[in-house]
Formats: structure tokens, sequence, C-alpha cells
């Protein structure tokens, strides 16, 4: 089989509609006798509705409908659910309270911006100032938003049926007094107190949803902004509004990034398609930006206590960590899940620690949600362990090159040598953790470096370097580990590949883009496999009347997930093509080879193409006796085991000695993602990974005020990542192959982001020792301002 | 948010108590007051229009007087609610003669607010406190100027 695709930097099939603003989002959909919502929502963080007046808004112009809480709760409605249960360590049930569409009287609002009631009106403009006229009154109560606050004695409730605001507590690892024993025999300690602060998802498109009954055909249509089709469907008929699945379509057209926040099931989009139902009328609710940074699940919020042992000489030999994870005020989709089973589960990082136990306390806060962003709970992980590692060496005095490399696990590809079993769970699938460290110690010339820093620190400039070296488990995810572990859904795909009877190729995903390329990189394989023009494959995805099923696009599971499951499907098309290219052919399936398009029969020039197959699995006259006719291929892929991307990154920065500023002056990403099928795309995955990794140690923070005001929710006050806050990436990459899948993929989508932030952090520290200033750590983001408070105060 | 300053007005605590109780001249000297009006006993019913860099709201709601010391000071709590948020403020005026029959009106207290208020307001609602708070005094001054002066 010839590759001209396959690791080719072939453009992006879909810039073209992006880039000249062609893209087809939620918002630009019209339909017939659309009406629009407005939302009515929680000033407060935490407060009780005592009433509720519609009086006045009903009566504005161009109101159709209003409904309320109250409307809901007779409904019988309870709310939506999440998809992960992770119980108490003692076994109690994890305290899962109600997420309800809206709130009704007498019920508590828990965060800023929780609806109270929703306005349907012909305009939008209407229904904004129909809802503005809404009379609610509240009793403003105390509000709690640190998750370590929240669980200490005398904090207020968030739900009066979880005491100390507790949804779960939860360890993983080696038993305690086994750890405890191994930190107090340790020559040395590293303690690390620290938050990772809570990040806003900042999707470019803001959530959109039209819900759309059709009296006619007595079905409904949802179009949502979502990672998810399917899972939306599920989740909704099943679990909120009791509805038949086949009764439903969930379409999700071009969606513009998500970085985790459209995993989710939103109250929305169940209001939006229940509402519908009511009024006989299309539905569009479009967020604001400022609804955006109240309302689209948040990432991170950890407040943690790490504690690294060592030997004599440097081997870690164990790893205790205490977590507050903030989980918002209800527990979102995948909310149980990120702070457990993708973050615990990550803690051996590279090293081979024998002994490791985490504790962690999933909390609820007077906060919205919290849930993946971009990385998930593994970008937390690797910021411990990473800090840990950097802080070690300059405490120890040692190179933190070095003490990584001596407390690598040893390399394995999984085939000869076994996967590698760690403390925390997993097994890892193949790595060369060695490779990676050299090859980007050699782009950043590392002597020269420190040859460098001693200069600048003798002329009075602080110059630094930080190093990450991290692994990520990815290609989520094999259903039975996650259904052991808590998942109420399997973590499968399916693919179904439809050859036309003219030889052109239709491919049905259940991952669904928003923003990857998968129309670009799916075809590339399956032209690839074909040996037919990249053009004559066309990628379907995000429509649940077209697709058998699907489980979406995050987690960087689309190409080792949903690419294997197009994989499985071509080996079927192929394998029923060689049976009738062998009847045409007069020979043996077994004698014929595929290559470059065509079957031939080995030895000879005897050939016929695979358009010419295609046509006669249609038009079956002259036709092997049995065998169906057509050329259509499902198949549904599982995978055997998560796959393991890692790499190292090394950031390099130069600290103004009188403001405190940080300037970014070189990133290094060396990243093994596996086998690559469009490098472009994987660079441009990494590009953006990093801006958003580096956002977060230098620039990004939602800050909630004690009562549980967002009080930096514009794009006047968070400070996003721009381009001239980083420097030009230079990057590279080591392949080595997943074993377990047929591609040998391992996924790029989170890599940036996980492996950087600790980079930055531990280059500012770096900088700042090189001056005398002996800081363990500074808060993030690691402004001029409190740079500049850290080094005074050292 | 924070509430605290101090400033010396050329006239003497009794002026300045008259002129603190007195609605009409309050209504003239607190910034962006377009009416208010006694409901009860030290109660006050207020509509304000405040614009605050990217935030432009009208307010209403309540002004109530605690603690009063008469001649000495009182304690003033604000609920002021609007369609881009509400604000809860206590505020404690203490009024304390100094030398050449002048006063210095000192106010500590805290404001809360919420909704797009909190959330766009923030980062500016300092700086605007500060001008409202030297607008309030500039005012208070050419009031008293107007009545005139020293008592």
């Amino acid at each position: 089989m010839s590759n001209k695709y396959i690791g080719q930097s072939v453009k992006r099939v879909e810039d073209k509609r992006f880039i000249t603003g062609k893209g087809r989002y939620t918002d630009d959909i019209k339909l017939l006798g659309m009406t629009h919502a407005s939302f009515v929502r929680s000033p407060y963080a935490h407060a009780r509705v005592t009433s509720i007046d519609i009086s006045a808004a009903e009566s504005m112009p161009g109101v159709v409908a209003i409904f309320t809480g109250d409307d809901i709760k007779e409904t019988g409605i309870v709310g939506v659910p999440t998809g992960w249960q992770v119980n108490f360590k003692n076994g109690d049930t994890m305290k899962e309270p109600p997420h309800p569409l809206l709130i009704a009287t007498g019920s508590t609002a828990k965060h800023i911006g929780d609806p109270v009631a929703v306005v349907i009106a012909e305009t939008y403009a209407q229904a904004v100032d129909a809802a503005e006229a809404v009379e609610v009154d509240w009793e403003d109560l105390e509000a709690v938003t640190d998750p370590f606050k929240a669980t200490q004695e005398g904090a207020t409730l968030v739900h009066d049926d979880s005491p100390g605001n507790l949804a779960f507590d939860w360890e993983l690892g080696n038993p305690l007094d086994e750890v405890n024993a191994a930190i107090d025999a340790s020559a040395h300690v590293t303690t690390l107190e620290f938050v990772n602060q809570r990040m806003v998802p900042n999707a470019i498109e803001p959530r959109s949803y039209i819900g759309h009954y059709d009296e006619v055909s007595d079905k409904y249509t949802l179009y949502t902004s979502t990672q998810n089709p399917h899972l939306i469907r599920l989740l909704m008929c099943a679990f909120v509004l009791g509805l038949p699945e086949h009764k439903v379509r969930v379409l999700g057209p071009d969606v513009g990034g998500g970085f985790g926040s459209k995993i989710f099931h939103y109250t929305e989009e169940a209001l939006v398609t229940w509402a519908s139902q009511q009024t006989k009328r299309p539905i569009k609710w479009t967020e604001t930006r400022s609804e955006a940074f109240m309302l689209d699940a948040h990432g991170r919020d950890h407040v943690t206590k790490a504690e690294m042992g060592f030997d004599g000489e440097g081997n870690v030999k164990a790893l205790r960590i205490k977590t507050y994870a903030n989980l918002g005020a209800y527990l979102s989709t995948f909310g149980p899940a990120v702070p457990t089973y993708l973050h615990g589960t990550l803690l051996q990082g590279l090293y081979t620690t024998p002994k490791i136990h985490i504790d962690l306390c999933g909390v609820f806060t007077h906060t919205v949600a919290v849930d993946a962003y971009r990385g998930a709970g593994r970008p937390e992980a690797t910021y411990l362990l990473e800090r840990l590692m950097d802080l070690a060496a300059l405490e120890m005095g040692k190179d933190p090159v070095e003490l990584r490399k001596q407390n690598f696990i040893p390399a394995f590809d999984g085939v000869e040598q076994p996967g590698y079993q760690t403390q925390v769970a997993l097994q890892y699938d193949s790595g060369n953790y060695h490779g990676v460290v050299d090859k980007a110690m050699k782009m950043l010339d590392y002597k020269k470096f420190r040859e460098m820093q001693q200069e600048a620190a003798q002329n009075g400039k602080l110059l630094g370097v930080g190093f990450s070296t991290y692994i990520e488990a990815c290609g989520i995810a094999p259903s039975a580990v996650v259904g052991s572990l808590g998942a109420r859904a399997g973590l499968y795909e399916s693919a179904q590949v439809r050859v036309q009877p003219t030889g052109k190729v239709s491919v049905y995903s259940g991952s669904h883009s928003h923003g990857q390329g998968h129309e670009t990189t799916f075809a590339q394989i399956v032209a690839d496999k074909f040996g037919i023009p990249m053009e004559d494959v066309d990628i379907v995805h995000g429509d649940s009347d077209a697709v058998a099923f699907g489980m979406g696009t995050y987690g960087s599971r689309s190409l080792a997930v949903g690419g294997s499951a197009i994989m499985k499907s071509i080996d079927k098309v192929l394998e029923k093509g060689a049976k009738i290219a062998a009847h045409k052919l007069e020979c043996a399936a077994d004698d014929l080879e595929f290559a470059e398009g065509k079957w031939t029969v080995k030895g000879t020039d005897k050939h016929i193409g695979f358009g010419d197959v295609a046509l006669t699995a249609y038009v079956p006259h002259v036709y092997p006796e049995g065998l169906e006719p057509g050329l259509d291929f499902a198949s549904f892929y599982d995978p055997a085991n998560f796959t393991y991307p890692f790499g190292c990154h090394i950031a390099v920065v130069e600290v103004d000695k009188e403001t405190g500023k940080v300037k970014l002056q070189r990133f290094i990403a060396v990243d093994d993602v596996g086998n690559v099928i469009n490098p472009m795309i994987v660079d441009g995955q990494i590009h953006g990974g990093l801006a958003q990794g580096i956002g977060q140690a230098l620039l990004e923070g939602a800050i909630y005020d004690d009562y549980g005001q967002l009080v930096n929710g514009s794009y006047m006050d968070y400070a996003m990542p721009r381009a001239d806050d980083l420097p030009m990436f230079e990057l590279d990459r080591q392949e080595t192959p997943c074993p377990h899948n047929p591609l040998g993929v391992k996924g790029a989508g989170e890599a940036g982001t996980i492996g950087s932030t600790p980079a930055v952090v531990n280059a500012v520290i770096d900088a700042l020792w090189s001056g005398g200033h002996k800081v363990k750590d500074i808060a993030m983001p690691l402004t001029g301002e409190r740079v500049w408070r850290a080094m005074q105060s050292s | 948010m924070d509430l605290a300053g101090s400033h010396i007005l050329n006239t003497t605590p009794e002026v300045v108590w008259a002129m603190l109780m007195d609605t009409d001249i309050l209504a003239r000297i607190v910034p962006g007051i377009t009416t208010l009006e006694k409901t009860a006993e030290n109660e006050y019913k207020a509509v304000a229009q405040v614009k605050m860099g990217p935030v432009n709201g009208s307010f209403s709601g309540g002004l109530t007087m605690q603690d009063i010391r008469e001649g000495e000071g009182y304690t003033l709590n604000v609920q002021q609610n609007s369609k881009i948020g509400n604000a809860n403020a206590t505020v404690t005026i203490d009024l304390k003669p100094v030398e050449n029959n002048q006063t210095e009106l000192t106010f500590d207290g805290e404001a809360k607010l919420s909704g797009l208020l909190a959330r766009t307001g923030n980062r500016v609602m300092s700086g605007v406190a500060n001008s409202l708070t030297k607008q309030f005094f500039e005012n208070f001054e050419e009031e008293i100027e107007g009545k005139g002066g020293k008592g």
C-alpha cells in the first residue's frame, strides 16, 4: 500500500470555509418560525428565590412564552446528570444533588448565572427586554468558593445533604502507611503547597443551541455546538427529558472550539428542546460572551500539598499528595472523573517511584461546574510532579535533567518488552523517555545556556531554564476499564465506510470535529488505504441520524479510537472487495494483492480497479455466489488500553529585576505522539496547546471574590495569551508507535497544554535562584507583581 | 470593595450634620442621584444614574441610616438594584471638629457588588469610587460656599 497522503502535511480541507467566513455554526442556522430565548439568571452566587413575577414580562412585545423553575418542577424534570460516579473511600455513594434546568421558588441558586426563568420571544432583543422585566426576589446568602475552605468546619453548605461540601473523597495508590514510612525514611523530602488555578476555557464560538420540535413527524431536532452529539442525545433522552431516542436527532454543525467545555450536557440544551415542544416553535439560544465566562464549565482549581521523598543518591522513593479539587456547585458530565481517574492515575509520571498515595476531596462550592479543560487532570498531575522535580533539584543541588533521567522508567516498546505497570492503576503502552529529553537538550544547547545564565547573573540579569517531562493517558478509553472506574458510558467509537457505486467513499464517524481537522486527517487515511484521491472521500460527522453512534471528540481520542474504527471498516471493505475482484479475475482471493487502487493477480499484470469492484458490488450481474451485494461496512472499535503520549518541554525566560516581568525567550517542545498522519495538523495542535499551557503559567486565571462573583468575566479583565506573549516555538518529534491500535497513533490534542505550564514556572524559579532569590513557589499566573513580590520577600 | 477616606470641610460639624440630614441637599451633592425621597424616619428611596467605564446603569433602591449619633455621625446602609447587577454598601460616617472651625469627615465601609457590575466593572470600580467621592466632596464644598461658608 503506498502512502501518498499519510505522513504528509496536507492542507486542511476545512480551512477554506473557515478562513473565508463560511463555516456553518449553529448560530448561522435560521429556521422558519424560529424564536429566541433569553435567561433570567441569578446575580448572586448563593441566594434563595423567594418569588418570581412574570406578569410585567408576559405582556412585553413579541413574548411567546415564559417558563420558570416552578413550571419545570411541575413537569417532574429533575435536571441534567453526571456521567461518572466516584464513591467515597468508605464505599458510600457519591453525593449527586440534582442540577435543575431552572431554579424554582423556595430553592436556591448555587452560582452566579444559575437560571430561574427563560423568556422566549420573536426576536432576541425582545427576549432580552422581557427577561429584564421578570421580577425575582432574592434572599442573598453566604457563599463559599475555595475548595479547601468549603470543607472546613462551619463553612456554608452548597447542598444541604452534602456535609463538609464533599461529593466524594477518594484515594489511589499504595497503602498510606507504606507511603508514610517511605517518606519518613527519605534522606530528603521536597514539599510544595500550591494552587493550580481555575481556568476559563474560552472557545471562540460561544455555546449555541436550537431546539426544534416538528409536529408533523413528531420528531425533535437539537442543533448544538457540542463535541459530543450522540452522548448529548443519550443523556438528554434517557436521563433528562425522557424522550424516545429514535425520535430525536442531534446535529452538531461546525463547532468553533471547545477545549473540553463542549463535551458536557448543559441545561440549556435540554431546555430549548423541551420548550420547543411546548411552544411548537423552533427556539434558538446563543450565549453572550459574558455568559460564556460565567457558565461554560471551568477547568483545574486544585489546592494541593505534595511531598516527594528521595534517598541519598537522588532516587525518588515516595510521593504523598493531599488535594482539594473544586467541582463547582453541580457535577458536570465528566466532573467527578477529571480530578480522579484522569489525574490521580497519572501521578507515576515518567518515574519509577515505588510508593505513591493520593488522597483527594471532590468539593462543592458556589461556583460554576469544573470539568475537563484541555488536558483534563493530566496537566494538574504533570504540574505537580514537574514542579517537585525541578524544586528538588534546586534544593539538593542536583541537575534537574540528570535527576529526572536517573529516575526514568527505561525504554520499552510494548511488543518485545512488556508495558509498564504503574503504582496508580495504569499500564503504559510504550515509551522512550530518555529519547525525547536528549533531543530537546540538544536543541537547547544546555551547556551554553548555563554559561550564558552565569554571565547574565554577573551582569545583574536573571535568566532561567525550566524543564518538564510528561506522560498523558489518551485515546480515551477502554470501556471495561473505565466502567470499572465509575464511567456510566462505554468509550469506544463507531465508523461506517460506505463505498458508493462509482467508487467514491462516504465515511460516517462518531468522532466530531470542533476544529481538529477530522475531514482532512481521516480522508488522508481512507484515500491511502483505498488508493484513491482524497477528493473522492467525504467525512460525515456530527449528525446522530447519519452516524450510527459516537462518543465524540475529547481526551485526544479521535484518531486513536475513531481512526481505528475507520481502519476496521476499511479492512472489511478490502476483504469483501477482494472476493468480488477474485470472481471477476477468475482466481482465488489469496492470489490477489491490493495496491494503488487495484487488485492485481500476483506475478501478472491482470488487475481490476477499486471503482470497478465498487460498481460490481452494486450491479452484481457477474458476482460470487452467496455474497451480498453492496460495499458498506460499519464497525465499532473499543481500544485495548489508553495510549500514552509523552514528551519533554523546555522554557527559557528572562525576569526583569526591577518589575518582575517575565519574558518567555524560548520554548522547546519534543513530543512523542506515536505515528503521525498529518505533521502540520499535529504541529498546529501542539502550538495551540502550548499557548494555553503558557497562558495558565503567565496570564490566565478565573477570580471569584468572597461573595462568589466572577470579577474578571470579560476580555478586558481576563488575560488571554496573545501572539506577542509567545516566542516562535521550537518543535521536534520522536515517533514511538502505539502497539495496540492499527494506526500506531497516540493522540496530540492535549500534549502542548499538559507539558508546558510547569516548564515555564520552573524557568522563572530557576531565574530567581540564579539571582539568589531562593523562592519555592509563586502562585500562577506569574504576573510581574507576583514575581516582584516573591523577589522582595526572599 | 473597601470604601474609606476622609476630607476636611470648611465649616463646623453642626452645619455639616444638618446638611447630611437634609434630603434636598443630599440629592444635589451625591453624584448620580436623580431622585431622593424620604419614605420613613431615617429611610430614603433613591434613584441614581451611574456610568462606570464599560458599565452604565440606572440604579434604584433604599438608603437607611442607623446608629445615629447626633452631630457626630451615623452608619449608612445602601441597597441599590439595577439590571446590570446590585450593589450593597455599609459605610460609617464620622464627623470630627478640627481647628479653624472646620470638620473632618471620615468614612469607612465596604461595598458588595453582584452581576455584570461585579464581572466587568470590578477592574475600574475603585477608580470610579474615588472619582465619585472626589465629586461628592467638591459638590459638598460648593454647597457650603453657597450657604456662606463658615457659620
